[in-house]
């Protein structure tokens, strides 16, 4: 029985030792992280604009924005009562924001996985850690994992 | 039950009294309190699975429910296997049952029970006597449900 609880309790909790680099990432799925947005493609509209844009929008509390060469990708949280209306607030906001920015492709998710990589691709590069170009294909890398479904 | 009653005997009336007045009360509230602990306890660890698979690999919230469910199963069977899980059941009752885990426990207790039978006809045989209506009426329930949301949105305008 000890054994067993031992094992599940080493499971849960095997993620406090590692990626101690990372700090807001570690956290990022249970507290507010509002991190910085991430203009790779510096052209176009201002990434700022953007994140204000979507933090007017009642139902979300956290918001992460990457502009990318082709895609600019919009990663939000719902507040916890509001996540009934998922899907329609997720409708809104890419309805207002395709008819506020009408030159720009929006990709917009509410799923905590491409948040945390919006979160860990801003600590990499904060940390010098990914050039422009590299943070151009991780953000392709997280588009696709939006898209898969299964 | 005035009908029952005129049926019986004094006799018999007087022992359903004193039935009645001996028999131990059901334990609603305390049992409700239990299944809701252990039932919640239960899906607080499926939650940090679900943030495991998030974290450490490649999962989205949508895709991560999955190895989830399949995790909390596969626990469920070992902790049965132990002898672990009966206790659990005995302390939770429906609130160990009804989680996704009371399906893993259906099946290894069905197994267990029937393995003086033989590997085919005992385990094989009768391994989802009790989970085999969980799979036949969930497979049913989700035919129902994606059927009527199949016409509210062809039809509903939905």
């Amino acid at each position: 029985m000890k054994a067993v609880i031992c094992l599940l309790a080493a499971v849960i909790l095997a993620g406090c030792n590692l990626q101690e680099e990372r700090k807001d990432s570690r956290l990022a799925l249970m507290k507010t992280t509002n991190p910085e947005p991430i203009q790779i493609e510096k052209d176009g509209v201002s990434v700022e604009k953007i994140r204000g844009e979507v933090e007017e929008v009642k139902e979300i509390y956290d918001a992460a924005v990457v502009k990318g060469d082709h895609n600019i990708l919009v990663a939000y949280k719902v507040r916890h009562l509001d996540r009934f209306r998922m899907k329609k607030i997720e409708k809104n906001l890419q309805d207002r924001l395709e008819k506020e920015y009408s030159k720009e492709t929006f990709i917009v998710s509410s799923d905590y996985k491409i948040f945390l990589e919006a979160v860990r691709l801003r600590e990499d590069i904060d940390a010098g850690k990914v050039n422009d170009k590299e943070a151009d294909k991780r953000l392709h890398r997280i588009i696709k994992l939006k898209q898969e479904l299964t | 039950m005035a009908n029952k009653n005129e049926k019986k005997t004094p006799t018999q009336q007087q022992y359903d009294k004193l039935n009645q007045k001996h028999e131990l009360k059901r334990p609603v509230l305390k049992n409700c309190l239990r299944a809701f602990f252990v039932g919640g306890l239960i899906c607080t660890i499926g939650q940090a699975i679900t943030y495991f698979f998030i974290y450490f690999f490649n999962f989205t919230e949508q895709t991560a429910g999955n190895p989830t469910v399949a995790t909390m199963v596969f626990l469920a069977m070992l902790l049965t296997g132990f002898g672990v899980y009966d206790h659990l059941g005995q302390y939770g009752g429906a609130g160990s049952a009804v989680p996704v885990s009371g399906f893993g426990n259906a099946v290894i207790s069905a197994a267990i029970e029937h393995r003086t039978e033989g590997f085919v006809l005992g385990v094989g045989g009768n391994m989802f006597k009790l989970a085999g209506s969980v799979i036949l009426f969930g497979v049913f329930a989700a035919f129902v449900v994606a059927l009527i949301k199949t016409i509210l949105i062809q039809w509903g305008g939905l």
